[in-house]
């Protein structure tokens, strides 16, 4: 019956209801997106780390894998380390470079990755197969970049002579397969060639370094004591677990997570005041109505809890239109961030998790609720001979 | 004074070297010997350093060192690309670098100030035509590709300021519909007395208007708080001097003008709702 009169005295006005609720779409849509957006990127970022199966990463110490072009000096002796201790599984290197694909005098820049294919958790390869000495996979970007295709063979060059003007390090690979690079941007000039390929160039000037190296654990191993083993056997890397490169990665998009906390607020103080305003005046314009039903014998709690109801209609149809609304612009705001230079191709801003929408409807329903009850109980407590003279006078 | 960059084709990683503060000691006397050394004013804090202090600086954490004096601390500059960066910065003689990371004579890069920009084109294409190595580069033409990221940044702030935009504006029709029915009596009144529906209109408009200049007045000072809240935080937080949210001018008088037209549109309305019926039926005769 309650639900019925709230129904009833929002069906009479029927523009003010739908602007109503057209404000509070607005409002959830982008709070939800706010909500989306705080937890979104963690999310992704996790699931990005996580998806290729190792467990932890090793970088120089200090920094972050790929980070800076720091490199660690004692490759072997640290994959040795590594090797031995019982928790590890699997060991993946790697060494990035640059490496130019000559074009007369000047050429195109790629990013190289030197790799132990068999083991490597930098790329799934789509189309061909795994490069072995003297081959490369490329990204199709790069690719299409330099005109060719899986079988074509690609003269790379380490670098550029200041001396002599030539390209120094020349060399001719195949491309043996096309591949998706998981910590790359989608449009990155990429190629990743064996290890041993990229620590003899320049006449080995590389050797027996390493960029970072991941790892993968035994079933029975637990990430946090093997990084505090390593930790304590490898002093000159960093080494660091999922949960610790989440961190890391948190500390660096702390904006986006205070943006979204602060929008977010707004959103929900939005809400709330539409529903306040709304509701007061529609108590006051009922106040007549309201003396008159206190008259007929009906409690003051009920006649709160109808207005209450009022409320929490127009915040549950409003948040509802509001999920979808907000699905639509947390689409369009992910492309417009997926233009980030280099961000990779699996991260996301705006995660969608069924307990997002749900803090986002829960928080507005909540607001919605409250925003009814003062001017409600205000209402419900006006002198009911006073206030039907009054009115009646009017 | 246009600038031109010249890089080199080798990219070192470490111009804001990595350091590692070892031991601090006050041996003046033998601090005159050293080269000297400006750190960041971070470090300062956190490793309680003065000027005069003598510092040992390592490429790796057990590698031989080079003990260096403090001879100045240097505030982080408001490059929003350092913003989410907690390395410290320090500053040495590129000479001691050199010599530090065992790069020889080697360098990063060249900036070049030029006299005016014919110099610099002339510079540009001379450089890039004869130089062994070199690559010259307009510093503009930098910003731009280094400004990729902060243009993406503007318009996703441009995008949530249109979904602001739009919200507010149903928030303010919304407002003006509810004042507008609220009056509909004394509205039914004017109608009955003479007042033309025009008249009507305008009262409303104007009273819709003055209503939106005066919440768009207390809008700018709340906005103006807000933003020296939010540059206060983000600046005590990341410790820069970056200014993160700026209020101009041009914005209070965007925000003025806008809610001004919403007003009106939001007034007009209304008001066209409320004229369109016969006043008795408004008095609910």
């Amino acid at each position: 019956m309650r639900a019925l009169l709230a129904l009833a005295s929002l069906v009479r006005h029927p523009a003010r209801t739908a602007l109503a609720v057209a404000g509070i779409a607005v409002s959830s849509a982008m709070l939800l997106d706010m909500v989306m957006l705080a937890s979104g990127m963690r999310l992704s970022f996790r699931e990005l780390l996580d998806a290729r199966g190792f467990q932890i990463r090793l970088s120089p110490k200090g920094t972050l894998p790929f980070d800076t072009e720091a490199t660690v000096g004692d490759g072997r002796s640290t994959l040795e380390t590594l090797q031995r201790h019982p928790g590890v599984l699997v060991v993946a290197p790697n060494l990035g470079t640059q490496l130019i694909a000559p074009r007369g005098d000047a050429g195109v820049t790629l990013a190289a990755l030197g790799v132990e294919p068999t083991v490597q958790g930098d790329y799934t390869l789509l189309e061909g197969r795994h490069p072995v000495r003297g081959e490369v996979v490329a990204s199709r970007a790069a690719l299409a970049a330099l005109g060719r295709a899986v079988g074509d063979t690609l003269t790379l060059a380490s670098g550029w002579d200041t001396q002599l003007r030539l390209f120094r390090g020349t060399q001719v690979y195949r491309v043996s397969g096309i591949a998706r690079f998981h910590y790359l941007g989608a449009d990155q000039h990429v190629v990743a060639l064996p290890l041993a390929d990229v620590q003899a160039l320049d006449d080995g000037a590389r050797d027996d370094r390493l960029s970072s190296i991941m790892v993968r654990l035994k079933p029975n191993a637990t990430a946090g004591d093997v990084a505090r083993d390593l930790t304590a056997q490898l002093p000159r890397v960093s080494v660091l677990t999922t949960a610790d490169a989440v961190a890391q990665a948190d500390e660096r998009l702390a904006y986006f997570r205070n943006l979204a906390f602060i929008l977010g607020s707004v959103s929900l103080a939005v809400g709330f005041l539409l529903v306040t305003t709304l509701m007061t005046v529609s108590v006051n314009e009922r106040i007549g109505e309201i003396a008159v039903q206190r008259a007929l014998g009906v409690q003051a709690t009920r006649i709160v809890q109808q207005i209450v109801a009022e409320g929490l209609v127009l915040s549950l149809v409003g948040g509802g239109l509001g999920l979808g609304l907000g699905l639509l612009t947390a689409r369009y705001l992910e492309s417009i961030l997926g233009d980030f230079p280099g961000l990779p191709p699996d991260i996301s801003f705006f995660v969608f998790q069924p307990q997002d929408a749900l803090s986002a409807m829960g928080m507005l329903v909540v607001a919605g609720a409250l925003a009814g009850i003062l001017p409600s109980w205000r209402a419900a407590r006006l002198p009911i001979a006073a206030t039907l003279r009054e009115e009646a006078v009017a | 004074m246009m600038r031109v960059l010249l890089l080199l084709g080798v990219q070192l990683a470490v111009l804001a070297a990595l350091v590692t503060p070892a031991s601090a000691q006050a041996d003046r006397s033998f601090a005159r010997a050293l080269s000297t050394i400006a750190l960041d004013e971070r470090l300062r804090q956190d490793a309680a350093l003065k000027v005069g202090d003598t510092i040992t600086l390592a490429t790796t954490p057990d590698g031989p060192g080079q003990q260096l004096v403090v001879s100045a601390f240097t505030k982080r500059t408001a490059d929003p690309s350092e913003v989410a960066r907690s390395e410290y910065k320090v500053r040495l003689h590129l000479g001691d670098l050199q010599a530090l990371l065992g790069y020889g004579d080697r360098v990063d890069r060249f900036a070049v100030v030029t006299r005016d920009s014919a110099a610099t084109e002339r510079t540009l294409s001379a450089v890039n035509a004869q130089a062994f190595g070199f690559r010259a580069h307009l510093s503009r033409d930098i910003a731009v590709e280094t400004g990729r990221t902060f243009a993406v940044i503007n318009r996703f702030h441009r995008a949530i300021g249109v979904i602001t935009i739009l919200a507010s504006a149903i928030f303010l029709l919304c407002i003006m519909l509810l004042r507008v029915e609220e009056r509909r009596r004394e509205i039914a009144t004017l109608r009955l007395i003479g007042l033309s529906r025009r008249t009507v209109v305008q009262a409303i408009v104007v009273e819709a208007t003055a209503i939106a200049l005066l919440g768009a007045m207390l809008g700018t000072g709340l906005g103006w708080v807000s933003s020296l809240a939010v540059n206060r935080f983000y600046q005590g937080l990341y410790r820069t001097p970056l200014v993160f949210s700026l209020v101009t001018p041009d914005v209070v008088l965007l925000a003025v003008v806008l809610s001004a037209v919403l007003g009106v549109a939001a007034g007009w309305l209304a008001a066209q709702r409320l004229v369109q019926r016969a006043p008795l039926a408004l008095l609910g005769r």
